[in-house]
Formats: C-alpha cells, sequence, structure tokens
C-alpha cells in the first residue's frame, strides 16, 4: 500500500442539496415500490446529507451492541469505481410486527427473524441503492448481506483504528410505517475515493 | 451492460465464459421453469442443460421449499431488485455433495445466492437469474475458528493437571457469586478444603506420587460434583468449591461427601504408604462480608481451625 495523503472528502451546500434530492427521487421509487408489495404505507423522510467521522459510525453501532445482538445489517455496493456499505439499522422495530407485514407464518425463533432481517434489508436497501444507480447511470452491484452480532462481532466493530477512513460521505435515511410498529435507519456510507468520483458526477449535474 | 455492439462471434465465447466460470448460473422464467442451466450447474448436479431445460425449478429439486424460494424471487420479479440468501439461514439452496475427497470436509456444499432479474427489451422483467456461490471452506473454515475459539476458552479456565477450574477464572466466579447473594435470598456457601501433610508425601514419595493423589483425588471430586457446582484447584493441595443457592446445611452434606472421599481415594492404587486424609472448612455467605475476598477469608479462617485441631476433619466459620 502507498502511503500517499489521504484524499479530502469535501461537501458544499449545493452538492449537499443535490444528493438529498438525488436520494428524495430514489426513495420515492422505492416507497412507491414497497407499498405495492407490502401493501402499507411508507412514511417518506427528508434523507440527511452529512460527513462523517469514524467516530459517529462507532457510536451508531455502539447502540446496536446495547440494544439486541440481532438488529442490524451490513450490504456492500459497487459500480462504476463508486464502492459502498449500507447499514440497516432496526431501532424499534417489532419482530412480529415485521412478519405480519411480510407474510410470515409460523413461530418467531432466532432463524426466523435471521430470515425478516434478510428479506426486509434486500428490498430495503436495494431498492435505495438500486434508485440512486439510476439517476446517476451507475449500475450497483451488491455484495452478501452480513448481520452484525451474528457474523461479524460488533466489538471488534468498535475497535478505534478499524476504519482506513477518517471523514466520509454519509446519507441517512429514516424509514417509519404507518400503523405498525417499524422504526428504521438506512445508512450509505461511501468510501473516501468514491466520494470524489461521485461529487465529479453531481458537479456534471449541477452544471 | 447492455451492448448492443457484441456481436455474433462473442457470443460464442461469451457462452463459453457461462460455461467455465466457478459459479452457478440458472435463469428462471416466471413460471420458474429452468432456461439456462451452466457448467456448474451441471458438474454439480450432474444434469445436462438438455435434461434441465424446461423442467421446473421445485419438480426437479424437491429439496428446495417453494414457499420460502418464492419470497426470495417474486419481488425481484415484481421490484426489479435484487434478494440474496447466506449459508447462515439456509446452508445450501441446491444439496450438492462434497467434491473433494482430500480437502472437502463438508458433507455438502454451502452456499450463497443472488437472484437478479433479467429485463428484457421491453423493461420487463419475465426471467430471473439465480447465481450459486460456493462458500463451504468460509462455513468449513468458521465452524473451525468457533471450535478454536471454545477449546481456548475451556484451556483458559481449566487447571491441566487436575481437570478441576482454575484459581483465576474460579475467583471471577466467586465474585459474580458474591454479588448475586447480595441481592438474593438464596445465600450460597464455600468451601475450602486440602490434603493432610501432603507436603510430607511430596518428600516421602516424590512429586509423582503427589500428582497422582490430586489428579486420583480431582476425578474422584468430579464424579461426586452438581452441575452448579464449581470446583478449582485453588493453590498446591488446596480446593476451593462454590456451591450456589446452598445453605449451611447442605453444604455440610456436600462436605461430608467429600471427607469421605479420601478413603475411595486411598482404595485406588495410591503407591504403597500414601494415603490422604482432608480437612475441610465452610463458609456461608454473610451480608457483612465487604467484598468476595473477605467471603474466602473466612473459609481459609475455618480451614486453618480443621488444620490446627490436627486436620481430618469438618470446620464451620463461626460469623
Amino acid at each position: 500500500m502507498n502511503t500517499q495523503t489521504q484524499p479530502v472528502v469535501d461537501l458544499n451546500e449545493d452538492q449537499r442539496d443535490c444528493y438529498q434530492e438525488l436520494t428524495n427521487v430514489a426513495m420515492g421509487q422505492a416507497a412507491d415500490r414497497l407499498a405495492r408489495l407490502l401493501d402499507a404505507y411508507v412514511v417518506l423522510p427528508i434523507p440527511k446529507v452529512n460527513l462523517i467521522e469514524a467516530n459517529d459510525l462507532r457510536m451508531a453501532i455502539q447502540e446496536v451492541e446495547d440494544e439486541s445482538a440481532m438488529s442490524a445489517v451490513c450490504q456492500g455496493f459497487i459500480g462504476s469505481g463508486i464502492a459502498g456499505e449500507a447499514l440497516l439499522l432496526f431501532n424499534d422495530t417489532s419482530f412480529h410486527d415485521l412478519s405480519t407485514l411480510m407474510n410470515y407464518p409460523g413461530e418467531l425463533d432466532r432463524f426466523a427473524e435471521m430470515e425478516l432481517l434478510m428479506d426486509v434489508s434486500s428490498l430495503l436497501i436495494g431498492a435505495c441503492i438500486q434508485g440512486i444507480g439510476e439517476q446517476l447511470e451507475i449500475h450497483f452491484n451488491q455484495g452478501h448481506p452480513v448481520i452484525l452480532g451474528q457474523h461479524c462481532k460488533v466489538e471488534d466493530l468498535l475497535k478505534p483504528g478499524n476504519h482506513q477512513w477518517t471523514k466520509t460521505l454519509a446519507i441517512e435515511i429514516h424509514y417509519t410505517l404507518e400503523h405498525v410498529n417499524i422504526d428504521c435507519d438506512l445508512l450509505l456510507l461511501f468510501t473516501e475515493d468514491s466520494v470524489i468520483k461521485l461529487n465529479d458526477k453531481i458537479n456534471y449535474l449541477l452544471d | 451492460m447492455s451492448d448492443a455492439n457484441i456481436e455474433l462471434g462473442d457470443i460464442h465465447w461469451l457462452m463459453d465464459i457461462l460455461q467455465n466460470i466457478d459459479v452457478g448460473l440458472v435463469v428462471l422464467d416466471r413460471q420458474y421453469d429452468i432456461q439456462l442451466w451452466n457448467g456448474f450447474m451441471e458438474s454439480h448436479s450432474g444434469l445436462s442443460p438438455q435434461v434441465a431445460r424446461g423442467e421446473n425449478l421445485f419438480s426437479l429439486f424437491p429439496e428446495i421449499p417453494q414457499d420460502w424460494f418464492t419470497k426470495k424471487a417474486e419481488p425481484v420479479f415484481e421490484l426489479k431488485t435484487r434478494t440474496f440468501t447466506i449459508w447462515e439461514q439456509r446452508p445450501y439452496l441446491f444439496r450438492f455433495k462434497n467434491y473433494r475427497p482430500i480437502t472437502g470436509r463438508a458433507s455438502v456444499m454451502y452456499q450463497n445466492t443472488s437472484i437478479i432479474p433479467l429485463q428484457s427489451i421491453d423493461r420487463q422483467v419475465n426471467h430471473i437469474c439465480l447465481i450459486v456461490y460456493d462458500v463451504t471452506d468460509i462455513a468449513v473454515s468458521r465452524a473451525d475458528a468457533e471450535t478454536a475459539l471454545q477449546s481456548l476458552t475451556e484451556r483458559n479456565r481449566t487447571d491441566l493437571l487436575t481437570g478441576l477450574l482454575n484459581r483465576p477464572y474460579w475467583l471471577q466466579e466467586a465474585t459474580r457469586e458474591y454479588a448475586r447473594c447480595q441481592r438474593s435470598v438464596h445465600p450460597s456457601t464455600l468451601v475450602l478444603f486440602e490434603i493432610d501433610d501432603f507436603r510430607q508425601i511430596n518428600v516421602l514419595h516424590g512429586h509423582p506420587a503427589g500428582d497422582h493423589l490430586l489428579k486420583t483425588l480431582a476425578d474422584g471430586l468430579l464424579q461426586t460434583l452438581r452441575r452448579t457446582d464449581q470446583v478449582c484447584r485453588y493453590d498446591g493441595e488446596t480446593f476451593a468449591a462454590l456451591l450456589v443457592d446452598t445453605d449451611e446445611e447442605e453444604a455440610g452434606v456436600f462436605a461430608q461427601r467429600i471427607h469421605e472421599l479420601s478413603s475411595v481415594v486411598n482404595q485406588s492404587g495410591l503407591p504403597a504408604g500414601v494415603s490422604c486424609t482432608l480437612s475441610l472448612g465452610i463458609a456461608r455467605f454473610q451480608q457483612d462480608f465487604s467484598d468476595s475476598a473477605a467471603w474466602i477469608q473466612a473459609a481459609e479462617t475455618a480451614l486453618m481451625q480443621a488444620r490446627q485441631e490436627g486436620g481430618n476433619r469438618i470446620c464451620i466459620h463461626q460469623p
């Protein structure tokens, strides 16, 4: 590995608005699809676009550990040299409501919960990434999902110095569904070098 | 992706790649009939594309639960989104046998799969592609790592000579039990015990004889213990037992059983001239112990009293 200086990640107001708009449109499409599939109204949030530091991420993950071991899913994505990872955090979600929504019969054991997490995260993450990709004309490939706490130890993710970046772009979407107890946060985190390429694409749209 | 500039000749080698790539590729139509079946799938299933093509996935592979699979596949048709399955939720989709007699250590192939939408020219999704990844090695290494971790944890808390718990681990447990007792109405009891005149045995008969005695006693102990009893080799010839939810009276019965162990140990082929008797000290949890060390100290005092009274007896700590 070379020891070149880290790319400086930067974000101006126009770019921030543009990311927000982009995500809004993607979310709209995603919500529409979800509503058709789940027969439930998805409350559309205003996405938050921010530069976050590794510490902020650790705090978000810390909450997962404090709450319960099985309530977060990560999935990597990459396309046209732009890469990132989506983190879906289920905050105050009832697995019971989720199973009714997804039409899952039977008892909710550990395996059934994993199935639910996998299916719901496939939908939420997939729909959003796809929506953003379509607008930027990037075809994103997705890796296999990883359930935090089950597949990788949360405490390992929390160790300082484990993350190779200092500051990067994060898009945060807060999902809630009407009439059911489902409340989750989707965090899209891009790698530092991807942000520079993404900013180029955004600037092109802004011009 | 949808490159219009692929020429007919190119399709030939593209097909070659499809055939030879080391992942499984299956194209399914809306009825889940197989439309494409690549070399990987043919090799592992033993079914040629001629046989598989046009067959229904679920009738050809009854091991795939239809309900479960369509739950993953329908959103791909409906929402044009990708879905995934991982081996942790279901080890495999297709039951493919282990194909490596030397390095393959699992009986089946573990699989991750991706299900991706295939758009036709009119942007409709009438076909989906199922990509099957062989992740057996990952699954096996994960199991190995877990086994290694477990045996390390085990080793870390065991006294190597006797197979009982070791002192550091037992002290942790005692501290935890102390904290629990403070909140509980069911107090627990500590028993410390030692082999009388053990040094003499070492001096007269050598260390191997001493070790043999310790080990024989530990084996006897392991057979007498209840599941919740935690016994460690505390120090040299001293042992410590943590009896959860046990009052003085019950602890007395336990101590009596241990005391009688010495006669069993004496009949178990010890070197000639070696015999053992035991001294025991019992201390029940008291609310006024300032910490777990004070509790252990109380048991030690009782043990010391048993020793001073000539050994081969049980003494109870008097608060």
